[in-house]
């Protein structure tokens, strides 16, 4: 008696150590997105936004019968904005499903992942990161960034001050992280090529206190526009509140982190006339018929923030590339998405980006300035379409 | 004192294990290691990477902390040494695997000697403070010295090659990490069981007895800091090859206080100790995702895991430190000395 | 910049360091407190910072209470919060060794970062202005109005705490227990309740610091990093003294604003900790700090 009791029982644990392992599901016509989310920790405004948009429109995408006979399936798992734990979500995810589109939540791990992807050759990828390193098709032949990478946002920034004041005086501030050094090489020469005079670059320590000292530099610089990365609050409002202060006449400007609306509002008073790029329509932009943004609006009465749009988009291409691949007769293979996607030529986006859109290498150099409007609590456009060629 | 070991040989005597039923469970747990990849999926081999390459490192710390008393919250650069140091050779030489993990471990030992060479005028607390300096210090100089260690974007580096065989998936890692981390726990658990060894624990009783005893104290603290980092260093060279990108944020302050918990968590000065707690302290995370996907909570359950970890984390130190300062180690002790006697006494 | 050396600059450079410096001598002072008291080296005084200045944000924006009620029931409710750590978290750790207790500390740092986490989220916040915004000139050079204000009070707050030690009951039993607790405990003094006090009122310095640090550059979980600058300029200026605090909390300030303004804001970190470094091997006790002489 005793001895087949703990026969069975030893037989369930061995069937269910069994079975917790590698459980990969029948996964036929079904096309998986994996997504390591930074739901929680210091990115986690982003992550819940990015997690909402990927989330919605693939509901949209099977509530409207799927892409050729396949269902979207949304694999998530929270990151907290940590490497390691991301790589481990990644591991996770794809040992139990065959993922086909991966979202990634850092620069980091996009670098780190990126001879994965190569090895798997299955799936492709992009993510939270607007990092220029990754704008290389050579290096990283599966990634791709839904919108244009740091080096573009400056370079958009740049042409409109060039615009408005050829050989303006401009200062950058950025944060001494990798995020906050990217685009700060590669822009000098951008500005240099536009006429633009680089008075001053001021990095900030992460984490400072206080950036008096950084205000009395940018002081002395006297730049006609300063331009803010590497930040999504931070120092921000400081350096704006400081300089009015002193009756420092110079225009701020963020880049995609700092551009969302409920961020800048954050700002309160000193948020009037700030100003920066942003590659995406804002949740309740009316100016142009945008059938996508109506169903979001329709779906979620409240207001979404950009890496909502962010994360919708992205999804919108992981799905337009498997489409493309599956209408030419192709395996789901990573070169293939990847080839698909590349041939994404003035696409609609359904007003989600206010022109059609077309991957150049592994961005889409597009965006527009926006300035904030206190009184309306809002960003509004200042410029039109920005496409850089 | 155990009883049916009656020892009748010198080498009998020396035997790290010594006992039938020791090497029975050895058995098992070699079977166990061995068997282990072919029964679990990437992410558990993930995860069985990631634990070895934080036994080699915490047992390094719990040389210098747990047995010589010399507290260190300087790991996680030492670690990060290691890892830049492999990640430059491998990229710029493109040396062997071995080769590069061992001038890991000997770069970073370097490191830990002169961080260490003031140990003989600041102790205890000071001490502590100024390993936080050297870590300070060396974040520095991998942000800043883009020569060799390519800045803030940091080195990406290929996979680790041996005889054409390459070490691309956590499967094979897995025979490359265990062995090297076994290696380096058995190197451990025999050197306090030389004179090196007692000598370290003699200065961790009492450091000014040591010195009186005999014991050049200068010399033994900066050879505990040499080895300690020298752990650190191979750690970090693992990491190197196991993670593929080595940035200056790679190797934060609070991965060393993460290592420096799990040396109190799994109990201070005992091998079996470190192994624990770094099982331990890599498991809880993961742990605690699964707990509260259980949880019948909202679909927003996810969004408090980042906090409650973080409380989880500083619980267990505060908790250990309160309640089981001998750590999982005397817990373990506890149920084997129960099980020893079970019958007879429970 | 001109060939010509930049006197001015310089000298808002400095009157910014002495900004952030009060802030260190102020957070330094309660820290010291801590120590003198207890013996405790306490990591998790960046956290106690950043608690108090959470407080004061909850009760100004989820209660809508007044700026200035908003503080004073952050005040009061850190040093609760700080009483209630000493009782629960360090009280148990008598007599073990120092180290334990400071691992406690780290340990405590970090649930106190979750739970501000879990709360507020980790997303940073702003405090609502409550400090005039005209700028303040010292001659030629413009020092913004939150440092100089946070200066101020940072100066008289350090001056009303030495005042306490001075003449009021608890300070003089605070006192008497640093300098010998057996003497003291035989004197009639309640020891423990001197280390429940020590920490209540040292949390409730913190706070203010916190509300003063957060009104500068906003508040964040993460700005409990501003501890560890502070861990320097206790270590710099002697564990046990309040004079070094103060001293080397100017110091700090000043070498870090000098860093930042004239080799980079990458910089800062490193000056500090070299100082830390070079102290640590001239004078391991500090500049004004008592050199224990060990015996067996």
């Amino acid at each position: 008696m005793r001895r087949t009791v703990l026969k069975s029982l030893l037989a369930t644990a061995i069937l269910s150590a069994t079975a917790g392992l590698p459980a990969a599901r029948a996964a036929d016509k079904e096309i998986v997105i994996g997504g390591s989310i930074p739901m929680s920790g210091v990115f986690a405004f982003a992550g819940i936004g990015i997690h909402a948009g990927i989330q919605d429109y693939v509901k949209m995408v099977n509530a409207a019968g799927g892409i050729a006979g396949h269902t979207l399936r949304y694999v998530p798992e929270d990151s907290a904005y940590k490497v390691d734990q991301s790589v481990a979500a990644f591991k996770k995810i794809t040992s139990q499903n065959k993922v086909n589109f991966y979202y990634g939540d850092s620069t980091a791990f996009s670098k780190t992942i990126n001879p994965e992807l190569d090895r798997a050759g299955s799936m492709i990828m992009s993510g939270a990161s607007f990092a220029t390193e990754l704008n290389d098709p050579k290096k990283y032949p599966y990634q791709f960034v839904a919108g244009p990478d740091y080096t573009q946002q400056f370079g958009i920034l740049l042409r409109y001050i060039a615009q408005q004041k050829p050989g303006a005086k401009v200062a950058f501030v950025h944060s001494d992280t990798e995020f906050g050094r990217d685009p700060i090489e590669t822009s000098r020469g951008v500005a240099k090529a536009l006429g633009l005079d680089v008075a001053i670059e001021i990095m900030t320590p992460p984490g400072a206190v206080d950036v008096s000292t950084e205000i009395a530099k940018l002081r002395r610089a006297r730049p006609d526009f300063t331009i803010f990365h590497g930040y999504i609050l931070g120092p921000i409002p400081e350096f704006i509140g400081q300089a009015r202060q002193m009756g420092l006449d110079t225009q701020f400007m963020g880049t995609f982190w700092t551009m969302d609306n409920s961020t800048v509002m954050q700002m309160g008073e000193l948020a009037e006339g700030f100003m920066g790029v942003m590659p995406y329509n804002y949740y309740y932009d009316q100016s142009a018929p945008a059938p996508m943004l109506d169903k979001i609006r329709a779906m979620r009465p409240e207001y979404q923030n950009v890496p909502y749009i962010q994360g919708f988009l992205s999804a919108m291409l992981y799905a337009e590339s498997a489409r493309r691949t599956l209408a030419a007769g192709k395996e789901m293979s990573a070169a293939n998405l990847k080839a698909a996607l590349n041939s994404i030529e003035n696409f609609d986006t359904g007003g989600l980006i206010g022109v059609p859109v077309t991957l150049r290498g592994n961005t889409i150099p597009v965006g527009r300035i926006y300035r904030a409007d206190t009184k309306a609590r809002r960003m509004v456009p200042a410029s039109d379409w920005i496409v850089l060629e | 004192m155990r009883i049916g070991t009656a020892r009748s040989s010198y080498r009998h005597d020396e035997a790290l294990f010594d006992s039938r039923t020791q090497h029975a469970w050895l058995a098992i747990l070699a079977v166990a290691l061995i068997g282990f990849p072919f029964l679990a999926d990437e992410y558990w081999l993930y995860l069985a990477c990631l634990v070895a390459i934080n036994i080699a490192s915490t047992t390094g710390l719990n040389i210098l902390t747990g047995y010589t008393g010399l507290v260190s919250l300087g790991q996680a650069a030492f670690m990060g040494i290691g890892a830049y140091t492999v990640a430059a050779l491998e990229q710029k030489l493109g040396a062997p695997v071995l080769l590069n993990l061992l001038a890991g471990g000997f770069v970073a030992m370097l490191g830990g000697l002169v961080v260490g060479l003031p140990s003989l005028r600041v102790k205890g607390l000071y001490l502590a403070i100024a390993t936080i300096a050297a870590s300070v210090v060396l974040h520095f100089v991998f942000a800043n010295w883009h020569a060799v260690t390519g800045g803030h974007a940091g080195i990406t580096l290929v996979p680790a090659e041996i005889l054409g065989l390459s070490f691309d998936t956590s499967f094979r890692l897995y025979w490359l990490f265990v062995p090297i981390t076994i290696l380096m726990v058995a190197g451990a658990a025999n050197l306090f069981r030389t004179r090196i060894g007692r000598a370290f624990i003699a200065i961790r009783d009492r450091d000014i007895s040591a010195e009186v005893l005999g014991i050049p104290l200068l010399r033994y603290k900066l050879l505990s800091f040499g080895l300690s980092s020298f752990y650190a260093g191979v750690a970090g060279g693992m990491w190197a090859y196991f993670f593929r990108v080595v940035t200056p944020e790679s190797f934060p302050l609070i991965l060393s206080i993460f290592f420096l918990a799990a040396v109190i968590v799994g109990g201070m000065g005992t091998i079996l100790g470190a192994i624990l707690g770094a099982v331990f302290m890599t498991m809880v995370p993961e742990a605690l995702k699964l707990v509260v996907g259980w949880l019948p909570l909202s679909a927003d359950a996810t969004l408090i895991l980042s906090p409650v970890r973080t409380i989880v984390f500083g619980v267990l130190i505060v908790g250990f430190l309160v309640f089981e300062p001998l750590g999982l180690q005397e817990i373990w002790r506890r149920i084997r000395r129960f099980f020893h006697l079970w019958p007879f006494r429970a | 910049m001109s060939l010509e050396f930049d006197w001015l600059f310089l000298a808002e450079i400095m009157l910014a360091g002495l900004g952030a410096g009060g802030l260190y001598a102020l957070t330094g002072l309660a820290f010291v407190m801590i120590y003198k008291a207890t013996r405790v080296v306490n990591l998790a005084i960046g956290e106690m910072l950043m608690i108090g200045a959470y407080l004061c944000f909850g009760l100004a924006t989820a209660m809508n209470l007044p700026m200035w009620l908003a503080i004073l029931v952050a005040v009061i409710g850190s040093g609760g919060a700080g009483a209630l750590l000493e009782r629960v978290a360090i009280r148990p750790m008598l007599g073990e060794s120092p180290i334990a207790v400071f691992m406690v500390t780290v340990g405590l740092a970090s649930i106190l970062v979750g739970v501000v986490e879990l709360i507020w989220t980790s997303e940073p916040r702003r405090l609502p202005e409550f400090m005039p915004a005209t700028p303040v000139m010292i001659g030629e050079a413009f020092v913004p109005s939150k440092v100089f204000y946070g200066f101020l009070v940072a100066a008289v707050l350090i001056g009303v705490a030495l005042a306490v030690f001075r003449f009021w009951r608890g300070g003089v039993a605070l006192r008497a227990t640093a300098s010998d607790q057996q003497a003291a405990y035989s004197m009639g003094i309640d020891v423990p309740k001197v280390f429940s006090l020590s920490w209540t009122v040292a949390a409730m310095i913190a706070a203010i610091a916190g509300v003063i640090v957060g009104a500068v550059g906003g508040i964040s979980s993460t700005m409990g990093v501003f501890g560890l600058s502070v861990l320097v300029v206790v270590i710099v200026g002697g564990l046990d003294s309040v004079l070094g605090a103060l001293v080397a909390g100017l110091l700090i300030g000043v070498v870090e604003s000098l860093a930042g303004g004239f080799l980079g804001g990458e910089y800062k970190l490193l000056a500090t900790f070299l100082i830390l470094i070079v102290v640590l091997l001239v004078r391991p006790y500090g500049l004004f700090g008592t050199h224990e002489i060990e015996r067996l």
